[in-house]
């Protein structure tokens, strides 16, 4: 089943990739190929014909600047961090490093994954990126032989994911799909909602 | 949405994989390296190196943090804070990351060595591991048929040292003895004759009144980390209101809503005074009081009706409005606790003081509950089968002058040997430098060197401290990150926990564990000691410690604890108030407000403000000396922990500008420190400082950090650099080339105020008088 979390471990990593920076012309051209298009499909994420169209280098240089408007400002953004979309028990007010980031400070930390310096763990690009390391980790204690390693790294998986993306994911969808103008992140949070449902269920 | 099968999610992650692949600058382990860690196992940024990873547990001082090492090839490189332990929840403060300075001192006693010249005189012969444990076997084998009584061991403190009370114990002497000065001994005497229990927990995070009385939890605490956040948190999320009485401007009265200085000493008629007015003003809670003390309402208000708000003013400096005012918050404010420490403790009145800033938590009714003074929670650890039985007490080991003294009387210990008390056959010394933490060290230190008193004195040490350096004999023991041990303490989250010290690296080249020393000794010297150290190794001695923790034992035991580092009920929750169901553990089953015991030995049984006769004959030119701890350096502890002395390494003493003035002092100017004649004992008489001037402190008072100035422990300690490539290359770090201070003057690396402090001890609680020290000041140079 190495197959599965080979799997796994890429799509997350895309999404990781999706949400962490701006996209860049090679990223926006992977997403435009066939095989990528029908892929898509079956999750319900259909990208505009004008947008499969378009160019790149236009494209990326717009979404550029989108991907800041919408998620760093300065402004009214979407701060993408778990603690502002899911305040901790006695927390009246979203706040960054709130409860969650420590929760998931401390998943990161059992887990064995160092963070960056200054990064905040609970940021959606960290959360995505913690699964694809550990999925890909997976697959490789499966390639190796090692089934009770690779079991133990999914059930990890499984349980970070419902117990964090899965809490707010759909909320960050709606939340981006109300304020974003471009086509492009709307389908990108739509994709990781069915992905993150498919998972592990969701809410 | 339709279901997706599996077939669409492995195309859509071949898909996925396809455009990772093309983007050049990232693919899945491209992207762990740039956001997580390189493969998402922790490696090392700049040189790719795999690391790994452990749990233990932290002893660069009493707190026990839980702490995870990282390790590569075989190298401690970094020291973090376990996210899973109770007490400190992951954070770590710099003495515990710093503990990397000690394991790779440059100047670490590696191999075993035996004095060549007389002692003191710094020449040692390396010898074999071998020749080592012969001689000192044959000292201990000779000394256990003529008197094993004269075997004393010498640690920092008993609770910490099992494995060194149970050799001593198994040899037949009852002469371990805690050796430093640097200790809670009157708060612990007041608690256990209070409530029946040594120690106390103030359940800080979920108080909504704090008042602290000398102490200083955010710097210096026995569960500092664990203590500190918690009181961060009742602070910031509990809006706890914080009110502190002290001599200085401290880290946590910065942090404080009021600050108010008292007088000198006087500590316990503000306190008092508090008591006073919340009995007048009828705000105590009757029921409690008489369900479970020994007193009534009634006798208590007329034994403090003499303590008022206006002779408090007059004679403690803290105005009578303030006491009201705090007096009628702290009782009309539930949950509400007291906080207390050394600074209040540290008196020849400690027992006194310390009893009544009890009081003011029992006659509110804030006695083990959720947000109050709460009863200290330790796990309980098992004694390994057999049990050497505990021998006769001695003079050393239960000074009879302090029947009620729960620890040694710690600081007098030297002086008991000066007058032979206790003969000394061998002297053992381990985990502790009396010889840099004690009053009189001038005392100490001629005790240590007169062979008439001590014959033979084995130091068992991984550096070479003030007292080791006065040894015959070094065996070089490991650090506390290269050995076991199970340890507990008292837990700030009220639910006992057991943690776990393991070797994060290998024993550095010969050195040696204790319980491996310990266990080799026992084996050699025999005489039905050996059996006392049959273990399978150290698992086996370990695994018997937790032998009787059903809940541990069920989630794994001892290989729980490898992989965790700590073990806990998870479902434990605080049991607060146990007292309603047991009673409490006195002779009467109750608080203890009024005590027998300390009646007994001619002092007031009910809590009494003893004046401190000083503070009317200060001159202009005297002032109380205050020795205070910080964040930064753990008395002797971390004095060659290179990133620490960088950032503490001198104590200029503090002043307040005002009396300054009067003396005609500068900022910077070089000062002398003079016991006066009518103030005790001891060898020296003054020490030189530096003043630094801060309106952060009383105007009567002058302070001085304590964990500096050392004159061994290494040249780390001593502000010299070691030049890089310098053997033992082993350790060589080029970092230890950058020693800048120790061009500063005077004395680079500060000065040991201890040294003029002489023993006084308070008659009840046997605790060092530390506060109570008057120096006169005056200009080093006119």
């Amino acid at each position: 089943m190495s197959e599965t979390a080979q799997a796994r471990a890429a799509i997350y990593g895309l999404l990781g990739r999706v949400f962490s920076a701006k996209p860049s012309c090679e990223l926006l051209k992977g997403l435009k190929d066939k095989q990528m298009l029908d892929a898509l499909a079956a999750f319900e994420v259909v990208l505009e014909p004008d947008f499969i169209a378009g160019e790149e280098k236009q494209q990326a240089g717009e979404l550029a600047a989108e991907y800041t408007r919408l998620f760093l400002g300065p402004g009214p953004h979407i701060a993408p961090y778990e603690s502002v979309f899911i305040p901790g028990e006695g927390e009246e007010s979203p706040r960054l490093w709130g409860e969650a980031t420590r929760e998931v400070a401390k998943f990161f930390e059992e887990a064995g994954l160092e963070l960056g310096e200054g990064e905040t763990p609970d940021h959606i690009s960290l959360e995505f990126g913690a699964i694809a390391v550990l999925a890909q980790e997976e697959a490789e204690k499966r390639e190796s032989g090692d089934s009770e390693e690779a079991d133990r790294l999914r059930e990890m998986q499984l349980r970070f994911c419902s117990e964090h993306p899965a809490r707010w994911v759909p909320e960050l969808s709606r939340a981006v799909a109300d304020s974003t103008r471009s086509g492009f992140y709307r389908s990108m949070v739509l994709l990781a909602e069915n992905v993150v449902r498919m998972h592990c269920g969701g809410k | 949405m339709r279901s997706i099968s599996r077939r669409d999610f492995l195309k859509l992650g071949a898909a996925s994989a396809a455009v990772l692949a093309v983007e050049s600058q990232f693919n899945v382990i491209a992207y762990a390296a740039e956001q997580l860690i390189e493969g998402g196992r922790s490696v090392n940024r700049t040189s790719g190196l795999p690391r790994s990873f452990l749990s233990s547990t932290c002893m660069q001082c009493p707190a026990s943090c839980g702490i995870t090492g990282y390790v590569e090839e075989s190298r401690l490189v970094k020291i973090g804070g376990n996210t899973k332990h109770l007490s400190n929840q992951g954070a770590l403060c710099g003495r515990g990351q710093a503990g990397i300075n000690a394991i790779y001192d440059p100047e670490r006693l590696l191999s075993p060595m035996k004095r060549v010249g007389p002692r003191g005189s710094d020449s040692w012969e390396h010898i074999s591991w071998d020749q080592a444990l012969e001689e000192v076997g044959d000292a201990l084998s000779s000394l256990k048929s003529r008197d094993p009584r004269e075997l004393v061991f010498l640690t920092q403190e008993l609770d910490d040292d099992y494995l060194g009370q149970r050799f001593t114990y198994a040899f037949g002497s009852p002469n371990a003895i805690g050796s430093t000065g640097d200790f809670d001994a009157n708060k612990l005497v007041a608690d256990e004759l209070t409530w029946g229990v040594a120690g106390d927990m103030p359940d800080v995070s979920n108080s909504k009144y704090i008042i602290v009385f000398g102490a200083n939890p955010l710097e210096s605490n026995p569960q500092y980390v664990g203590i500190a956040r918690r009181l961060v948190e009742g602070i910031r999320d509990n809006q706890a209101k914080v009110v502190v009485f002290d001599t200085r401007l401290t880290n946590t009265s910065a942090l404080s809503n009021e600050l108010h200085y008292a007088n000198p000493g006087t500590m316990g008629l503000v306190i008092l005074a508090l008591a006073n007015v919340i009995m007048q003003e009828g705000l105590y809670k009757r029921s409690f009081i008489e369900n479970w003390t020994n007193v009534t309402p009634e006798q208590l208000a007329q034994h403090l009706a003499e303590y008022t708000p206006e002779r408090a003013e007059a004679e403690t400096g803290v105005p009578a409005v303030v006491i009201r005012t705090v007096a009628t918050e702290f009782a009309s404010t539930e949950p509400a606790t007291t906080f207390t420490d050394k600074m209040l403790s540290n008196h020849a009145s400690g027992v006194q003081n310390e009893r009544a800033a009890m009081l003011l938590s029992i006659i509110t009714g804030n006695i083990d509950n959720h947000g109050g003074l709460c009863m200290p929670r330790v796990q309980e650890l098992a004694q390994p089968e057999p049990v050497p039985p505990t021998p006769e007490p001695s003079a050393l080991s239960n000074p009879p002058e302090f029947p009620l003294a729960s620890e040694q009387v710690i600081a007098g210990t030297f002086a008991q040997i000066r007058n032979r008390a206790q003969n000394v056959g061998v002297l053992i010394s381990h985990n502790g430098d009396p010889a840099y933490s004690n009053p009189d060290l001038g005392l100490v230190e001629d005790v240590l060197k007169d062979e008439a008193l001590i014959p033979y004195h084995v130091a068992v040490t991984p550096f070479l401290t003030e007292t080791a350096a006065l040894a015959d004999i070094i065996l070089p023991e490991t650090t506390y990150l290269e050995d076991s041990d199970i340890i507990v303490s008292p837990s700030p989250e009220l639910v006992p926990y057991v943690s776990l010290r393991q070797p994060v690296v290998q024993p550095l080249k010969e050195t040696r564990s204790f319980f491996s020393i310990a266990s080799d000794l026992a084996l050699r010297v025999k005489g039905g000691m050996e059996q006392y150290f049959d273990f399978k190794r150290v698992d086996g001695y370990l695994s018997a410690r937790i032998a009787n923790i059903a809940g541990l034992q069920k989630a794994g035991g001892l290989n729980y604890l490898k992989q965790h580092g700590v073990w806990y009920d998870p479902k434990s929750q605080p049991d607060y108030q146990a007292f309603r169901n047991n009673g409490f553990n006195t002779p009467s089953g109750r608080l203890e407000v009024s005590s027998e015991r300390i009646a007994a030995l001619g002092s007031p049984a009910l809590p009494t403000y003893e004046p401190v006769t000083f503070m009317n004959q200060l001159r202009e030119q005297d002032f109380v000396l205050t020795i205070f701890d910080t964040a930064i350096q753990s008395d002797w502890k971390t004095g060659n922990c290179m990133w620490l002395d960088e950032v503490l390494h001198r104590n200029p003493a503090w002043m307040n500008p005002v009396t300054a003035e009067e003396l005609g002092v500068e900022d910077g100017d070089e000062i002398k420190l003079t016991r006066p004649n009518n103030v005790g004992e001891a060898k020296a008489r003054s020490v030189t400082s530096t003043v630094y001037l801060t309106e952060g402190i009383h105007p009567r008072v002058i302070a001085m950090a304590n964990g500096v100035g050392h004159k061994a422990f290494g040249r780390i300690a001593q502000a010299e650099s070691i030049p890089y490539r310098e053997p033992p290359k082993i350790l060589q770090d080029p970092n230890t080339e950058m020693i800048w201070w120790g061009h500063e003057e005077p004395g680079g690396n500060g000065v040991n105020p201890k040294q003029i402090v002489p023993i006084a001890l308070d008659p009840i609680g046997g605790g060092e008088a530390w506060g109570d020290m008057v120096v006169t000041v005056a200009k080093a140079k006119e």
